[in-house]
């Protein structure tokens, strides 16, 4: 057969249509493999992060042991002195690393932007579909999308030279003066700093998570079937009640999606904290304004000077930290699903429509 | 079979030949609901031009007309479900025992508590099957909690559900049927006490089945309670309703009682859609 066939010959006599045919359906047997290689990238790519996180780090977890997780220090040790050996493992003299002030940071700075997040963004996602005049939603819709755009390094420069200064001379003080006093009030109490620090560090991360759970809260709400709130309104329930009963439940299963999104962006958000945490290794926040650090903020700034140390221990220390802020990403996931299954086989129809 | 006993048993109720709107007498001055020149429209089209009508109390009225001839927008109307509605004007009067539904000493939540609706679809909230039910004694403070399972109870019983779920009364109104559904949302609709309940095609999605039991269900509550049925089911107009009025191209064409409408309407259009010619 010429390799020349015009169109049109092809179709003339029903054989080579065929032959034809045939041809192309072994390419499409040659795109399915592909496809299916392609498709397994993402899965390798993952195993391949871990697997490398792993043995990197596998000196580091030997030697820092159980007590990573409970220590306060952040000691990268002597890097200019001759280094030593404990358990065959090459290390500077007196290094020693915990990990716990990290932990409490990264736990406690998203917790703080989760709270800010959740009823603004919600509030918003109700107002844009429910609320404004559609010229108006639509503006909001937009700048709400346009937010999520916005580089972490923008949010972290706006915080350290506008937000947190701002907020340490005129709001902080207002809130550490009239906290009232008593056991779990101590935390509002206190010196309130210059602005770098954890609630500030909450803030920023709620600016940047609001978006995303606002965003994803809105066009569920648009998917609510307005038969079903009508029939709210038609028994006499109030705007309110209509949206408490019967919006928000429909799409929660959808919004507690949207918000462990959220929660995992502030949990791996690196750049903006490190920049208004204050980056102080080696203690947990005294109150709510102390600076701080958390793991991903550290790993940034803590990586140059670790590969300043020759025996590669700080940088597989770091390794180590990564592993463990992945596992908690992995874990908030986990549980997510877990929570979200629940709340479906409670019998509600959550997120329908999703 | 199971279907045809059940049926057997259903038909035994109600003589359904014998037209449902005979078997009770009506008092023609006792006029619950009233519309007075009632136009309606969105921005610049009106959709209904000047409808005066009159429902006795405890009475069924059919709305019958082509798709577009206003019909529902005039249901819509009669407890402001329109009123939120982009562009919505009215003109003329809805009265509900003589006082306007407008006016300003009206509270909307207590006018949409005596004048309920049902819609084309069911529509069951997102909460368990007991709470669908008392969602709206809830929100209107009708009854105390110790009387709940009671309320329940007998409203499933009301509406014919009561065997279907009674294990399953925490369980999710999703799973039921869709004949069941619409039968949970008439036995939510009727749990805060309405006196009008407007029906917009209630059984239009509904199977044969389903249909008869809502039908019925209708024609057992009426006394008590006053029904306006949008529907395009001519046969269920002409065998449930006491007075049937006929929507064409946005006016009021011909009311009267359903008898007349269906065998000697005034006008030439009833006559052809009542007998299939149009619509």
């Amino acid at each position: 057969m010429s390799s020349t066939v015009v169109p049109t010959e092809r179709h003339d006599s029903p054989d080579e249509n065929i032959r034809h045919r045939e041809k192309g359906n072994r390419s499409f047997l040659g795109l399915k493999i592909v496809s299916t290689v392609a498709a397994l990238i993402p899965v390798l790519a993952l195993l391949a992060i871990v697997a490398v996180l792993l043995s990197e780090s596998l000196p580091a977890i030997k030697l820092n042991g159980i007590s990573f997780f409970t220590k306060f220090a952040w000691r990268p040790g002597g890097t200019y002195s001759l280094p030593t050996k404990t358990d065959g493992i090459l290390h500077p003299v007196g290094s020693s690393f915990g990990i716990w002030p990290l932990l409490a940071g990264t736990l406690e700075s998203s917790g703080i932007a989760l709270l800010i997040a959740v009823p603004v963004s919600i509030g918003a996602a109700l107002a844009v579909v429910k609320k404004l005049p559609k010229g108006l939603s639509t503006g909001v819709g937009f700048f709400l999308e346009i937010l999520t755009g916005i580089p972490s390094v923008v949010y972290g420069l706006w915080g350290v030279m506008t937000l947190g200064p701002t907020l340490s001379r005129d709001v902080f003080p207002l809130i550490a003066k009239h906290a009232p006093s008593g056991f779990g009030f101590n935390f509002f109490k206190g010196n309130v700093g210059h602005g770098e620090g954890l609630i500030t560090s909450g803030i920023i991360l709620a600016i940047m998570v609001i978006p995303i759970i606002s965003a994803t809260t809105r066009d569920l709400l648009k998917q609510v079937p307005t038969l079903t709130e009508e029939g709210g309104m038609a028994i006499g329930m109030t705007d309110w009640e209509t949206t408490k009963k019967i919006t928000l439940p429909w799409v929660s299963k959808g919004v507690i999606g949207a918000c462990i999104l959220g929660l995992a962006r502030a949990l791996g958000e690196t750049m903006a904290v490190a920049m208004v945490s204050g980056s102080v290794l080696g203690t947990i926040p005294s109150n709510l304004y102390s600076t701080f650090t958390t793991i991903a903020a550290t790993i940034v700034s803590q990586l140059d000077s670790a590969l300043t140390d020759g025996t590669g221990f700080y940088v597989k220390t770091l390794a180590e930290t990564a592993l463990v802020l992945m596992v908690i990403t992995l874990l908030t996931n986990v549980a997510a699903r877990l929570l979200v299954k629940r709340v479906s086989s409670s019998g509600l129809p959550v997120g329908r429509g999703v | 079979m199971f279907e045809s006993a059940s049926r057997g048993e259903v038909a035994d109720t109600v003589p359904a030949e014998k037209g449902r709107s005979e078997l009770y007498e009506l008092d023609p001055s006792d006029i619950v609901l009233k519309t007075k020149s009632l136009t309606l429209g969105f921005g610049g089209s009106t959709v209904l031009d000047g409808v005066s009508l009159e429902f006795p109390r405890g009475s069924i009225t059919s709305l019958i007309g082509p798709s577009g001839s206003g019909k529902t927008t005039f249901l819509r109307s009669l407890n402001r479900m329109n009123d939120g509605i982009r562009g919505y004007r009215r003109q003329g009067e809805v009265l509900l025992d003589s006082a306007s539904i407008w006016d300003s000493a009206v509270n909307l939540l207590q006018l949409r508590r005596r004048v309920g609706m049902l819609f084309q679809r069911a529509n069951p909230f997102p909460m368990s099957i007991r709470e669908n039910v008392l969602v709206g004694v809830k929100a209107h403070g009708l009854a105390k909690r110790n009387d709940f399972d009671e309320i329940t109870e007998t409203l499933l019983k009301e509406v014919g559900l009561w065997k279907a779920v009674s294990d399953r009364l925490n369980g999710s109104p999703f799973s039921l049927s869709g004949g069941q559904q619409q039968l949970l949302c008439l036995a939510r609709a009727l749990a805060v006490r309405p006196e009008v309940l407007l029906l917009d095609e209630p059984t239009s999605a509904l199977d044969p089945f389903s249909i008869e039991l809502v039908e019925n269900l209708i024609a057992k509550l009426a006394p008590k309670v006053t029904f306006v049925v949008v529907t395009h089911n001519l046969a269920q107009a002409r065998r449930l309703s006491h007075a049937t009025a006929f929507f064409f191209q946005g006016r009021l064409a011909e009311y009267g009682p359903t008898n007349k409408i269906f065998t000697a309407p005034s006008q030439l259009d009833t006559q052809r859609y009542v007998s299939g010619s149009i619509g």
